[in-house]
């Protein structure tokens, strides 16, 4: 018989404000088997988990219902007070009167009742608790980072400095991400290749991290601690083994005028290319869609110049298997791209601004790559449509960002303190020019921040117009720029030489897809989603995967390098115990009805189902039963949904407890 | 205006399964032949389990030959030999549920030998097993059938069967239900069910019903009442409808063998229809690892998601 004892929480007032606790307890208090029952203002509290401890000891209960918030919120406090007094910890289960009732409900008598229904439910499963042992499995101490930006270097340089292997998957030939791009930053105006080319000198000879750019995460298999991860290393064309970089193919190659993605399209390269001179690593990649040789089969230069024959026109994609046991994904961003709509997005774009009509409407990011000494002017601030200098300049800020009824809502975070950059860089360069700034309010927390922000306006000469652009357009080779100043309250009207616009910062397009193979969520916008919007801001739902970057909602430098470092301090948390302590919630097959179709392996998202042969005691086969592998199973519940003969069941939620609780009501 | 259906074939095809059946059994190449034999009343047909090759002679294929034999091979198997392959006697319907018995795990294709039957089509009754087989005493499953010669078997009489195009009585009645509002369907199916007296002929008659405990027979807890009530009955026709989805390939023996005259055959190409209209599937032509229900696609159609 069992002795169950039911613990009703106030929570403060949360619960007890609309629920009549008091009732609750004494009513419950006479269901059969309910052996002790009380009420006290924090269950979780050390007086409140002490009352538990005691009924335990006292009262000889044999099972705990906590009656109080969601389980995802205290059911590990109370099964480990309930373990603490000697019980197993999955002879407890919390009732939630909380989210399911106090919270959502206004009447004090329907939802005492409703209450009394829940635990009643409650008890009545705890009946059909069975003691569940504890798994343990072990850590494969690597360790995946998805995206080489600053934010992935950091965290694969953190994890491997802290002694663990990591592998580094890079989606571009080259790792450095957008940072590269850049020409200085904010507020030190230190300049970007200055800082980030040693880090990824650093990943490169790093003993412990295997770098993979130009691959792809393919697919993704197992749980925190086993992952299986398979990468798709994409055909380079180029033997990285015998590559030495000496450059000589890409003097050769033919083919010259295929516009340079990484300086936004205003440089050209070969079909032959590193991405920039500083790539990581210093192994070109050919472009097949534009080579000769893949186009029409002719050519072939490079390969005969190539001193180490290197190249490899037959080289294929190849896919390979890395065994991690955490990941962090740091896939960073791609800008709004305004020039038109994306295809089945709410989001509108800006055809208003002319962007990619005038040639010289650029975005910030196109100005980086104009303002950075190693772009395609070789740091002069230089007109597309003509070379010439612009001596008037706009900047507008918020496009995209914050203007809800073009679709984004949020703030990009980064505009405000990069606009006034770009100001300072144009000041300096082009003396006698001036910049206009249209902006809706200036955004500067952070450390020195809205002190450099200031300097571009009282040292730097940057005039800052308070309001929004409405039209831009082309009239002779100036750009008319109409807009307000709502501060004065006049319409303001500017002939500018080139206009610059800090669009909106977006997840990379297809972020929702990398989430799917990994089973993350993500918000409307795609920016992956953290545990915990405040006290677990760097891990996902999903145990083992770890955010870190722009991936995870706007962020500037600092902020993505603090939380690739933290995420990287999670991972080596992990890595600190050699077995790891799961939830025993697993499934569990009554192999006398199991009828081997294995509906169950099929379904099963974690190949955790294998088949075993059931043998008589002469070694004759009887019959193949699917059995569950209790170190990879995650509980999910997905192969006791669909067996049609409901042999397989899991552990604390079987149909007998399920069923249980509905009679309960 | 009813017309006569050509089963002259059918003697033919007859003594070929005849001298194939006696062939494997002779050569040893097979332990048993699991076919149709003649039944007591004039024109009737019934299974029959043969292992002698001087038995080859009592196999028969006729119009009243309506059984699907594959139930043989997985729950109704007792009188099969445990040991060495087994010959097998299917009308293109019947091949489509070894196809999907192989993809779950129930059969090996190398187990079997596997003589497929040329069909211009059965009776839809067997009450008068010798009545001629014309457009009115055909099976509707017939009406509408794209397997009249059984692909990728082990033998098939060389014989061609003539066939005419029929009026499909189940697309037409599925046609007819869809166009009703739910509460006009759910009074049809009420009425329907409401018929059943839990016989459970349907289960035991059908090939893809395997499981060794229904879990229609579970009482801890029960899952579905057992008691011929509205409720219990609803339940049993709807997890059998759910069960049988993405599985069954319209051999349409539930339906036969139903005393009650519910049209079960009607829900199963309901759910054939949908998985064709979603995932462009059609059960019982390749032996797949997984069906459009035990996987997922990022291209799987979401439209249903509200």
């Amino acid at each position: 018989m069992s002795r169950i004892g039911v613990f009703v929480c106030h929570c403060g007032e949360n619960i007890s404000r609309t629920v009549d606790v008091e009732r609750v307890a004494a009513e419950v208090g006479k269901l059969p088997g309910v052996a002790f029952s009380t009420d006290y203002k924090y269950m979780c509290s050390d007086p409140g988990q002490g009352l538990i401890k005691k009924a335990i000891r006292e009262q000889r209960i044999s099972h705990v219902v906590v009656a109080a918030c969601s389980p995802r919120m205290h059911e590990k406090t109370f099964r480990k007070a309930v373990e603490a007094a000697g019980l197993n910890p999955f002879l407890c289960e919390m009732a939630n009167i909380r989210e399911h009732c106090s919270w959502v409900h206004e009447d004090r008598e329907e939802a005492t009742v409703k209450a009394i229904e829940i635990v009643g439910m409650m008890v009545e499963r705890v009946k059909k608790n069975r003691v569940l042992p504890t798994i343990t499995v072990p850590v494969t101490k690597r360790s995946l980072v998805i995206g080489g930006g600053i934010a992935g270097i950091q965290a694969a340089l953190d994890i491997a400095d802290a002694g663990h292997e990591v592998v580094l998957v890079e989606r571009e030939p080259s790792i450095g991400g957008h940072m590269a791009q850049l020409s200085e930053t904010f507020p030190t105006l230190d300049c970007s290749q200055c800082i980030m080319t040693p880090k990824m000198v650093d990943v490169a000879n790093h003993p412990r991290i295997k770098l993979y750019t130009y691959s792809e995460v393919e697919h993704v298999e197992g749980f925190i601690g086993n992952f299986q991860v398979t990468v798709r290393k994409k055909a380079r064309s180029v033997n990285e083994d015998k590559c030495t970089g000496c450059g000589v193919c890409m003097e050769k190659c033919p083919i010259r005028k295929i516009p340079n993605k990484f300086d936004c399209n205003l440089g050209t390269r070969p079909a032959i290319y590193v991405p920039f001179p500083q790539a990581v690593p210093n192994t070109p990649v050919i472009d097949r869609e534009n080579c000769t040789k893949f186009k029409t089969g002719k050519c072939g230069l490079c390969q005969k110049v190539c001193g180490p024959g290197a190249i490899d026109y037959e080289q294929e994609d190849r896919l390979i298997v890395e065994p991690v046991g955490a990941i962090v994904v740091a896939t960073g961003f791609d800008l709004y791209s305004i020039t038109e709509k994306p295809k089945g997005s709410a989001i509108k774009g800006y055809g208003e601004f002319g962007h990619g009509k005038i040639p010289d409407v650029i975005d910030g990011l196109t100005f980086e790559r104009l303002a950075s000494a190693s772009g395609p002017t070789g740091g002069k601030i230089l007109r597309p449509s003509d070379g010439r200098e612009p001596k008037q300049i706009v900047f507008i800020q918020c496009v995209g960002s914050r203007a809800r009824e073009k679709g984004i809502s949020y703030c990009s975070k980064i505009c405000c303190m990069y606009t006034a950059k770009h100001t300072m860089l144009y000041h300096h360069k082009v003396h006698d020019g001036q910049a206009y700034v249209f902006f809706m309010d200036a955004r500067t927390p952070g450390k020195n921040y809205d002190e450099f922000w200031r300097r571009s306006i009282e040292e730097e000469e940057a005039v800052y117009i308070r309001g929004m652009v409405s039209r831009l357009y082309q009239k002779g080779n100036k750009i008319v720029v109409m807009g307000s100043d709502i501060a004065v309250g006049v319409q303001v009207e500017i002939e500018a030489d080139m206009v610059v616009l800090a669009t909106a910062v977006q997840p990379r397009i297809g972020a929702d897809s990398l989430a799917q193979k990994l089973g993350i969520s993500y918000d409307k916008y795609n920016f992956y989603s953290e545990a915990h919007a405040k006290l677990r801001p760097v891990e996902c739902a999903t145990a083992g995967i770890y955010l870190a970057g722009v991936c995870q909602g706007p962020k500037d430098i600092p902020d993505a390098v603090s939380q690739a470092s933290a995420a990287a301090a999670k991972v080596m948390t992990l890595f600190a115990k050699d077995q790891l302590e799961r939830e025993p919630i697993v499934a569990r097959v009554r192999e006398a009805s199991c009828v081997g179709c294995f509906a169950c392996k099929k379904v099963c998202a974690y190949g955790a189902v294998e088949e075993k042969e059931i043998r008589d005691r002469q070694g004759n086969l009887i019959k193949v039963v699917a059995y569950v592998n209790p170190g990879v199973c995650a509980g999910c519940g997905t192969c006791q949904a669909t067996c049609p003969s409901k042999s397989v069941e899991l552990d604390g939620y079987t149909d007998e407890q399920m069923v249980a609780m509905i009679e309960a009501l | 205006m009813t017309q006569a259906i050509d089963t002259s074939i059918y003697s033919a095809v007859t003594s070929a399964i005849q001298a194939e059946a006696q062939r494997i059994l002779s050569e040893g190449q097979v332990s048993a032949v699991v076919g149709y034999a003649p039944a007591r009343r004039k024109g009737s047909a019934q299974p029959v389990v043969i292992t002698e090759a001087s038995d080859a002679g009592k196999l028969i294929f006729s119009a009243s030959c309506v059984n699907n034999l594959a139930v043989y091979l997985t729950k109704a198997k007792k009188e099969i030999p445990k040991n060495g392959k087994i010959g097998i006697v299917v009308k293109g319907c019947d091949l489509k549920a070894l196809v999907g018995l192989m993809g779950e795990t129930q059969l090996k294709r190398e187990e079997l030998h596997i003589i497929g039957v040329p069909c211009a089509g059965v009776l839809a009754s067997t009450f008068q097993p010798d009545k001629a087989l014309t457009t009115e005493t055909i099976a509707p499953k017939c009406r509408e059938c794209d397997a009249q010669l059984p692909q990728g078997c082990d033998f098939v009489p060389p014989q061609q069967p003539v066939t005419q195009a029929l009026e499909k009585k189940y697309a037409a009645e599925i046609a007819r239900l869809e166009a009703l509002t739910p509460a006009e369907r759910w009074a049809f199916w009420k009425e329907q069910f409401s018929k059943c007296i839990k016989c459970y002929a349907c289960r035991q008659v059908c090939p893809f019903c395997y499981c060794e405990q229904c879990l229609c027979d579970r009482n801890k807890p029960q899952m579905v009442e057992t008691s011929p009530r509205p409720a219990g009955n609803t339940a049993w026709h709807i997890v059998r409808a759910m069960h049988l989805a993405g599985r069954c390939a319209g051999c349409a023996e539930c339906e036969r063998v139903c005393p009650m005259d519910i049209p079960l055959n009607l829900l199963n190409r309901k759910m054939a229809k949908e998985l064709k209209e979603l995932y462009d599937y059609e059960a019982g032509f390749e032996i797949k690892e997984k069906g459009p229900l035990s996987s997922y696609d990022e291209k799987d159609d979401q439209s249903f998601i509200k």
